[in-house]
């Protein structure tokens, strides 16, 4: 029972952080931020003026993408082959979404279609600390 | 034929009156209220689309531009509000709402397809007016630098409205 609590609680604490977060983020748009993970980034897409900033994003595959919704209306991040979708992004809210899939993927706003971006995700080149296998040999 | 694209020319000529109205220099208290009576002139026009439209293109452009125009209404109305600036009633907002209420009369006569060519029609030249007040005249004279920055801020979401209306206004030509 304590560690479900604790988990709960710290589903309910993780939740508004990723708001508080990502305003903080949108100074650095598209730059890579503060990690969560070992070698993980994270990155934010400011939604202003009817348009995606940048335009094109490339991260690694395991990062982290926040979009933020600075316009005065609501918005979606949605990928045309649907591998990820935001659904309504109400104005001041972001929605994060972890990379896992690599690829290039075309995504726009499902409300306005004449707002049109892309997401590339790239291999991991290497990991972040190199280790050794059974053989001994660097991986 | 003729009472069908009869709202459309009356839409046309008092919002190009609208839009002509405003060559001279307007106040800060007098652009909130074109500001807002200009999103609800399109909010009341979007609510009777959403209602009487036929195609699904028709509808889903009409709730954008009630969700839309409320988003930039909510915000101009706690912007004036913690400026504590009046809106002030002058002529190109009267016409504007002069012009919402004539429109929305004659879309009440028409049906189906009509009513969406209708719609549609007003809407691109609502917005190609809202731009051209915008850009010749609201933004230039706007004073406060708040509510200046709000105007440039929602001008994109005209301008992507405005080409939408179109694209929807080609596709119902073909029909």
């Amino acid at each position: 029972m304590k560690l479900l609590a604790c988990v709960s609680q710290t589903w309910g604490i993780a939740r508004p952080c990723l708001v508080v977060c990502a305003g903080t983020l949108t100074v650095g748009a598209g730059a890579p931020s503060a990690t969560q993970n070992a070698g993980a980034n994270t990155y934010t897409v400011t939604i202003e003026g009817m348009r995606f900033d940048p335009q094109t994003l490339t991260v690694h595959r395991g990062d982290r993408v926040v979009w933020i919704n600075r316009d005065l209306f609501p918005h979606t991040a949605t990928a045309t082959s649907k591998a990820f979708d935001s659904r309504s992004i109400a104005p001041n809210v972001s929605w994060a979404y972890r990379a896992r899939t690599v690829g290039e993927f075309d995504y726009g706003c499902t409300f306005h279609p004449t707002m049109r971006a892309r997401l590339v995700v790239e291999p991991r080149a290497k990991a972040p600390i190199a280790r050794t296998n059974r053989a001994g040999t660097l991986r | 034929m003729k009472p069908r694209y009869a709202p459309c020319a009356a839409g046309l000529a008092l919002l190009t009156a609208a839009a002509g109205a405003e060559t001279g220099h307007v106040t800060d208290p007098q652009i909130a209220a074109i500001v807002v009576t200009a999103n609800q002139v399109d909010i009341a026009a979007g609510e009777l689309a959403r209602a009487k439209g036929q195609s699904k293109d028709v509808k889903d452009f009409a709730q954008r531009m009630i969700t839309d125009h409320s988003g930039v209404n909510k915000s101009a109305t706690e912007l004036v509000q913690k400026l504590h600036v009046t809106p002030e009633s002058n002529p190109t907002s009267e016409s504007l709402k002069r012009g919402g209420d004539e429109n929305l009369a004659a879309l009440k006569k028409l049906r189906g397809s009509a009513f969406d060519k209708g719609y549609i029609e007003h809407e691109v030249a609502y917005h190609q007016s809202v731009i051209d007040a915008l850009d010749k005249t609201l933004i230039p004279s706007a004073q406060n630098t708040e509510l200046k920055a709000l105007l440039v801020k929602v001008h994109p979401a005209f301008v992507a409205h405005l080409e939408s209306a179109k694209q929807i206004q080609s596709s119902l030509g073909k029909m």
